[in-house]
């Protein structure tokens, strides 16, 4: 007699899944490591609360594991889980002043801004002085300085080669608010990324209001 | 014929984001495509903004995470249950 248990997990009409060959928890987490604790070094913008928030999730995955259809994309699904882990920890601190004078960021900001104060806008890669001139810690400064539904989007769309729809299904949202989000986000970055470069004094400060 | 097909700068505009990203069509990236190639004020502020996209990444990404990270974190977990039923 065939136990029944037999006849499921060779059955054709099976909807059992089986991992072959297997792939082990160790062995995805280990590819995608680094890239999580560069988003999370990114959104806690602190070692010790990055590897805080990798391990969380690296916990949680592993407790999931079984949830964890083989064969789909890994990366998403432990990006998605180490967002849920951030969110849940940033909702145990006081959360920030939303700081909104990014809103009405007009189009081509740092184009302009660039332009009016002699820094270059044209030739090949015409950004990269003012970008050079602030470094990856202002810059990273100036994403953490948006609204955080446009903080944790832009994050991941710069920090990972994700497709929108990834980044979707990351954030558990349609992708047009993905897509509305990233390219406002880009806006206020631009700003954001002047108003650093003024307080830092690479570009001067206008005396005053620009009076007409 | 589209209205595409016929793009002036303000309709090439309103696509940046869209086509920065390749999140046009390949037919929409091919009229913008066109229009780029005779209009150098759009390629210049194109060129400008995909400068500011990829520099931006280009900085975010320079970051080296603790060696020990990996074996770190594995080493913490539970370990396996092996034939769970
Ligand atoms: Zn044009």
């Amino acid at each position: 007699m065939t136990p029944l248990s037999h006849v499921q997990k060779t059955g054709s009409l099976s909807s059992d899944f089986v991992r072959t060959p297997p792939v082990t928890f160790e062995s995805l987490f280990t590819s995608v490591a680094h890239a999580a604790y560069g988003i999370a070094m990114r959104l806690t913008r602190n070692q010790a609360d990055a590897e805080d928030l990798v391990q969380d999730a690296a916990l949680l995955a592993h407790r999931g594991f079984d949830s964890f259809m083989s064969g789909t994309n890994f990366r998403a699904w432990f990006f998605k889980i180490l967002i849920n882990c951030y969110y849940s920890r940033r909702r145990r601190e006081k959360s920030r002043p939303v700081t909104s004078d990014l809103d009405d960021t007009p189009d081509l900001y740092l184009y302009a801004r660039s332009g009016q104060a002699g820094f270059p806008t044209q030739g090949p890669d015409p950004a990269s002085l003012l970008l050079e001139k602030l470094g990856t810690e202002r810059i990273v400064g100036a994403i953490n300085r948006l609204p955080e539904e446009y903080r944790v989007v832009s994050t991941l769309y710069f920090m990972e080669d994700l497709s929108y729809e990834e980044i979707a299904g990351v954030l558990e949202c349609p992708v047009g608010t993905v897509r509305s989000r990233l390219h406002r986000g880009r806006k206020m970055l631009q700003k954001a990324l002047w108003q650093i470069a003024e307080e830092d004094g690479i570009v001067s400060q206008p005396a005053d209001q620009e009076d007409a | 014929m589209t209205r595409l097909d016929r793009t002036n700068c303000e309709e090439a505009f309103r696509r940046l984001d869209d086509f920065l990203d390749r999140r046009l069509t390949p037919d929409e990236m091919r009229i913008i495509q066109e229009h780029l190639d005779i209009c150098a004020w759009c390629t210049r502020e194109f060129s400008f903004e995909a400068s500011v996209l990829q520099g931006v990444k280009r900085k975010v990404r320079q970051l080296d995470a603790p060696t020990d990270l990996v074996s770190k974190i594995l080493s913490q977990l539970p370990p396996e249950q092996e034939g769970q039923s």
